[in-house]
């Protein structure tokens, strides 16, 4: 045995072995993408290389063999620096998507992707669970969602985007019929937590925390749990009976609710800290923010959210029959379509850019209309004016678009002179809504008024004291904000708990060049939309509006999906060393040595645009299956890996044996799963036996929620017997 | 009298074929026979015309068209006849000043023909060696001479041999690497055409000190005539008994194959070449094993380049001391360089070790072609680097050359003028290594390409603020981190260039200009009206019709139009086009 020394580690190794094997060995992790014990050394990759004492060049460990009193290290300044410069230029010259961009741009991070690919195969539980690993409140913020998953939808470069909510919607309602899914939680940790504010941040704080195996328990000032997903959205667009069964749902799962009790009224921020180990304050934004218009104390004019809250709690205030709403939010949608509900006969939106620069969802304003909403666009109040402190009308100041302002919409800019006015019964100001201050005057607040929280950690100003959502930072956002910090924060709290280090750092993930993406190929296939009631129905009426996608709708919608994001993301080896520093391969960014194209056959699917020429695929062919079916072409940047003589990989002797697939270390290389649709999935890999004429063979068995997605030869056996996946599949039954 | 027409491959490229074939139309009577390179390449053709006395008359740049003139002075004597064809005491400096050892042969003796060279002693050291010296006795002559590896490494010659010797095996490969790669080289091809069998006698040695049945020659297939030449004297040799079973009749064999090349630069790394050997597509080995330990077919082999092996005959026959005579403390012997560029006087120069750059550009190469002042030399091709004007005087020593960021390299030696744009310089040779990387590294397959697209947007002037440092990480990175050779010293020219020329990469940056006016996309082309004379050349032949005016009156160049060739530049009589 060799005696050496690895990271000030004493380590013995036999004879012949290299570094690698050696470090292996002594649990000592060496990134490396080009070797694999079945084929002999290559050296390509340079991940693999140490630094040894007394040798002045770097040495790649997969070769180099181990010598007595030989003192290594490796992670040294000068082989992180090489690791590092490798991994940006391998990075620079890949070409693909880790993740799709409809999930990037997700606050939440939800797998879009995932859950649209899982419904077009019909999988519709395994959809809903991979949805609930982000969000506990499915069937509610499928249907509110203002969907900035959609916005980055590169469908919309062919025709329009995936309808992504509306499925989430869809396969969240078909869980609600059944017997619902309960997440498992782990074993409990003992601890306690208090969250303040039962909306959305403060419902998926706690879920997530209570699966984390903590105790945690949600204060609420009103008489049910939602928070302004019960209070801010009208029935017809979320009704609250599936609101209620999602929180059930939570509550079932083991989050302990406590209603109709209020921070510094029934309790402190100090008195929950006494009693819990974590507070996370998630508390919202309930107050209706001023215009600052004169006239605005008058009887008649009421906030956005106060007045939708008044009407769901069956306490509608006498708004008359003439109603203008100021704003163009979603909000303001929502108090117009409720007061044309109610049954006033003029309503009016008063917005002082124009319609394109409305940031309400465009099939809100759409439907708004329908129902007989009456925008004025281009005006801006200037006064609300009363008659014995009533209001009566509006004096409105006529706008014009001029220079575009740091959001890129143009801004407004009043004709001097033009005004317009007109009576009304009733203002509805929606411009948007902030903290009340006073409830959290325990804790310190930034410049624009809100909590104070760490963009990373959500720490506040008091030590174990978390806050999120509406409250804090900037203020009012959707409810998937709140969704994806408290999701984030459920963590840093349990790091917290646990007294664990809890990395922030983003980890790298490649992007395509959105510019050079070719769609050419593409078929056109218009976007579904569920069927909604028709307007003349649904404008006195507060049923929901939506109909809801029926399955043939949902799989056909689902099957638009482009599958963005790489198949490969739960097992990229590439990825995984990308992530393993921090990097930046923007610094190298030039030209894509190979064309992004899609060469399939039955099982294989080949994208040499990804390929990072690791030559496993090549040599495994060569040396292990001595077929030589793909081959290396071409030099320097371009060289490239082919099938024989450029042939389809058909058309080669390949048998489809799958090692190339197995040990291609990204997703250059990958097998098609059993699925109809393609769906990136974690797997669980178990190897099994199988019977091949009388002989025991082994393969390896890919499964995602118990289904057999891949089946894949692991001996010489299973390799030579050019079995397809099916015939696998029936030999292990 | 005896005619000798200089048929290299330089020759036959400026009409050797044609000037002998006239020759031999002509009423001569003399004998007319061939030679390889002479070595001055900007001369060809060349013809030697020797007297009954061994005196030499050398016509230069000759043509078909002065056969009769050259048959008038052979028949009669009366130099008169060729007077104006006749060198210039100058030019003939070219060769007196250098001192021949890897050359001695090369347009001298017929490369065609086995008795010339054993009239010029050949194979004398190869019977010496078999016959009168053990193989440890060889090598030891071998590390007493202190020859070293010509293709680039210089690494100790002995010490390989001895590796090979000391290895365990029954069958052992010497292997020649003949791949001759780097753009601007050529001592290779000459040695080769010019007197093959001096290459295989050194082979053969050299296979008998490490006990090798069978010899290689890998040579690039763009050497038709390299090739033709070997093959040829392989094939005499063989006839001879030189080359085959108990040579000399020692219980020593060796066989001898050819095995050409299909065009990978990266071929020429040792590794890699055993690779192609082996059918394989070329590309480098993991070192260790190393060769010597497994290497063709996994047996214990030693690869020496061509120049090597055309010293190893005369040092068994003059001693190791007398080529250790030569040179400095750490290189012995001579070096053949392959002199190009901006220089007067272009071809092959083997001096002794020792000697300065300056001597070479200089002294033998007769200073720059042009009014321009001496810029840089790049040495060692795309693996080598710049050395600039003001460091002229380092010595030529593999240490006081590597000192300056440059190598010795194989021998090429590229000169350069201050019409030459070093960024753009480091750009052509990236270009060229980029284009040859195998591919398998990654700091290589992508490192020199990330580099040459930030070379292009410098030169393009879309150069920003911390490119040059950038660079300068990446250079590091990848010299440490490539697998070898190739990708090792890819970084070199722009080391160097950077390191002696960082104003120029600045100007390129910063101000978006090319201090030599070379990069196009940062130079415009005008018309200086009090020089020009109207004489519409310019205009005549701008290929996009840039250029107007009316005779003798000044032109004008539409520079939305111009495409910044260059042509209305370099055809203007009156220097009127400038480059700003």
């Amino acid at each position: 045995m060799i005696q050496l020394t690895i990271n000030g580690k004493a380590v013995q190794a036999p004879e012949g072995s290299t570094i690698l094997e050696a470090a292996r060995s002594a649990n000592i992790d060496i990134p490396t993408l080009c070797y694999d014990k079945a084929v002999e050394v290559y050296g390509a990759c340079g991940l693999c290389v140490v630094e040894a004492e007394g040798i002045p060049k770097l040495l790649r460990s997969c070769s180099a063999k181990v010598s007595e009193g030989m003192v290594i290290n490796t992670e040294s300044e000068r082989v992180v620096q090489s690791r590092k410069i490798a991994m940006e230029l391998l990075m620079s010259a890949h070409d693909g998507d880790c993740v799709a961009p409809c999930q990037l741009n997700c606050p939440a991070g939800t797998d879009c992707q995932g859950y649209v690919g899982l419904i077009a195969n019909g999988e519709y539980e395994a959809a809903l669970k991979l949805i609930k690993n982000k969000i506990p409140l499915p069937a509610s913020i499928g249907r509110v969602c203002p969907h900035p998953c959609e916005k980055a939808c590169r469908r919309k470069n062919v025709d329009e985007p995936i309808n992504i909510a509306q499925l989430k919607a869809f396969a969240a309602d078909i869980d609600l019929k059944g017997s619902s899914y309960l997440p498992d939680v782990m074993v409990r940790t003992g601890k306690k937590v208090a969250v303040i504010g039962g909306g959305p941040a403060g419902l998926t704080a706690a879920y997530y925390l209570n699966i984390m195996g903590h105790s945690v328990t949600v204060y609420d000032m009103m008489d049910k749990m939602g928070g302004m997903l019960r209070y801010g959205i009208p029935q017809y667009r979320l009704p609250k009976e599936v609101l209620d069964k999602e929180i059930a749902l939570i509550e079932s799962a083991g989050v302990q609710f406590v209603n109709n009790v209020k921070l510094g009224r029934d309790f402190t921020i100090e008195s929950l800290k006494t009693e819990n180990d974590a507070v996370i304050v998630a508390v919202g934004a309930w107050q209706s923010s001023s215009m600052r218009t004169p006239g605005e104390d008058l009887q008649g004019v009421y906030g956005g959210i106060d007045f939708l809250r008044a009407v769901i709690q069956q306490n509608p205030p006498a708004i008359g029959e003439k109603v203008a709403v100021c704003g163009g939010g979603n909000t303001a949608m929502d108090a117009c379509r409720t007061a044309v509900r109610l049954g006033a006969k003029e309503v009016y939106v008063i917005y002082r850019r124009t319609r394109n620069e409305m940031p309400a969802d465009k099939l809100e304003i759409d439907e708004a209309e329908e129902e007989g909403v009456i925008y004025k666009f281009l005006t801006n109040p200037l006064s609300f004016n009363g008659e014995n402190g009533k209001v009566k009308s509006i004096t409105l100041q006529i706008m014009e678009l001029g220079e575009p302002d740091a959001s890129g919409r143009r801004r407004p800019v009043p004709v001097e002179g033009k005004t317009e006015e007109i009576a009304v019964d009733s203002v509805i100001l929606a411009i948007g809504q902030k903290l009340v201050q006073g409830d959290v005057s325990e804790l310190s607040l930034n410049g624009r008024g809100n909590i104070e929280a760490d963009a990373d950690f959500f720490t506040t100003s008091i030590d174990g004291v978390f806050a999120i959502g509406d409250a804090t930072n900037r203020g009012a956002s959707i409810a998937i904000e709140a969704i994806g910090e408290a999701g984030r924060c459920a963590k840093a709290v349990d790091a917290f708990l646990k007294g664990e280090s809890f990395e922030t750092r983003v980890p790298y993930i490649s992007k395509r060049d959105e510019s050079t993406i070719d769609y050419s190929d593409r078929k056109k296939e218009s976007r579904i939309t569920p069927k909604v009631l028709p307007a003349d129905v649904r404008n006195k009426s507060f049923d929901e509006v939506s109909l809801g996608f029926t399955e043939e709708e949902a799989q056909k919608e689902a099957q638009r999906c482009l599958e963005c994001g790489c198949r490969e993301y739960y097992k990229c080896k590439l990825l995984h060393a990308a992530q393993r520093y921090d990097i930046h391969p923007e610094r190298f960014a030039g030209e894509m040595p190979q064309k992004y194209t899609r060469d399939d056959n039955a099982f294989i699917e080949r994208n040499p645009a990804k390929c990072i020429l690791c030559g496993l695929c090549v040599r495994s062919c060569r040396e292990v299956m001595d077929l030589h079916a793909i081959g290396l072409m071409g030099r320097g940047f371009k060289s490239e890996i082919s099938p024989a003589f450029s042939l389809p990989l058909d058309k080669t002797n390949c048998n489809n044996c799958g090692l190339c697939v197995q040990l291609c270390p990204t997703g250059a290389l990958t097998e098609k799963s059993t699925l109809q649709k393609q769906v990136p999935l974690n797997e669980e890999i178990t190897e099994q036996k199988i019977e091949i004429d009388g002989k025991s063979a082994s393969v390896l068995v890919a499964r995602c929620n118990g289904k057999i997605l891949r089946v894949i030869p692991n001996d010489a056996l299973s390799r030579s017997m050019k079995l397809s996946r099916d015939e696998l599949i029936a030999l292990l039954k | 009298m005896r005619i000798v027409i200089g048929q290299g491959s330089c020759g036959i490229a400026a009409g050797a074929e044609k000037v002998r074939k006239a020759l031999m139309n002509t009423n001569i009577t003399s004998d007319i026979s061939i030679t390889g390179c002479i070595g001055m390449c900007y001369l060809e053709p060349i013809v030697d015309i020797y007297d009954d006395n061994g005196g030499l008359t050398r016509l230069v740049k000759v043509s078909e068209t002065d056969a009769d003139a050259i048959a008038s002075y052979v028949n009669t004597g009366n130099k008169s006849f060729v007077e104006k064809l006749v060198v210039t005491p100058e030019d003939s400096e070219f060769l007196s000043k250098q001192t021949r050892i890897a050359l001695r042969n090369c347009g001298v003796i017929d490369p065609e023909n086995i008795d010339a060279y054993t009239d010029a002693d050949g194979y004398t050291a190869l019977k010496k060696a078999l016959t009168e010296m053990t193989p440890e006795e060889v090598i030891e002559v071998i590390k007493v001479s202190g020859l070293a590896g010509r293709g680039g490494a210089g690494f100790p010659t002995w010490f390989k041999w001895n590796a090979a010797r000391q290895s365990q095996g029954d069958e052992k490969y010497l292997i020649c690497n003949a791949d001759e790669g780097d753009p601007g080289a050529f001592m290779d091809r000459a040695v080769i055409e010019s007197d093959p069998h001096n290459l295989i006698e050194g082979m053969l040695i050299g296979a008998y000190a490490i006990g090798a049945k069978h010899a290689v020659v890998y040579v690039r297939a763009e050497y038709p005539l390299a090739i033709k030449r070997l093959k040829n004297a392989i094939r005499q040799a063989t006839e001879q008994g030189i080359i085959g079973e108990n040579i000399f009749g020692t219980d020593f064999s060796c066989d001898f194959t050819i095995k050409a090349g299909a065009g990978a630069f990266v071929c020429g790394e040792e590794t890699a070449l055993i690779e192609s050997l082996e059918g394989h597509r070329g590309m480098p080995r993991l070192k260790p094993p190393f060769p010597a330990q497994s290497g063709f077919w996994r047996k214990p082999s030693n690869i020496n380049n061509v120049e090597t092996f055309a010293n190893v005959a005369w040092i068994i026959n003059n001693g190791g001391e007398a080529f250790a005579a030569m040179g400095t403390e750490g290189s012995k012997g001579t070096k053949v360089f392959a002199v190009t560029g901006k220089v007067k006087r272009s071809g092959l120069v083997e001096i002794p070790m020792g000697k300065t750059l300056r001597d070479v550009i200089f002294d033998i190469g007769g200073g720059m072609k042009t009014d321009k002042p001496f810029k840089a030399v790049q040495m060692g091709g795309p693996s080598g680097g710049c050395i600039p004007s003001d460091l002229i005087d380092t010595v030529i020593d593999y240490k006081a050359l590597g000192a300056t960021g440059a190598i010795m390299g194989s021998g090429g030696m590229v000169v350069m003028d201050e019409s030459t744009c070093m960024v753009g310089m480091a750009k052509f040779f990236l270009d060229f290594t980029a284009k040859e990387s195998c591919g398998k590294c990654i700091h290589c397959r992508i490192g020199t390409k990330r580099m040459l697209e930030m070379l292009e947007r410098i030169t393009n002037g879309q150069g920003k603020e911390g490119d040059i440092e950038l660079l300068e990480e990446l250079c590091y990175s990848i010299k440490d981190g490539a697998l070898c050779g190739l990708g090792q010293t890819a970084p070199n020219p722009v080391l160097t260039t950077i390191k002696y020329f960082r104003d120029e990469y600045e100007a390129h940056i910063h101000d978006k200009k090319c201090p030599a006016g070379e990069c196009s996309a940062l130079i415009e082309y005008k018309i200086n009206a009090d020089k020009c004379k109207g004489c519409t050349l310019c205009a005549r032949n701008c290929p996009v019709g840039a250029i107007a005016g009316t005779v003798k009156n000044p032109h004008v160049i539409d520079t939305e139009k111009c495409i910044k060739c260059g042509k209305c530049y370099t055809v203007c009589k009156f220097g009127a086009v400038v480059k700003e």
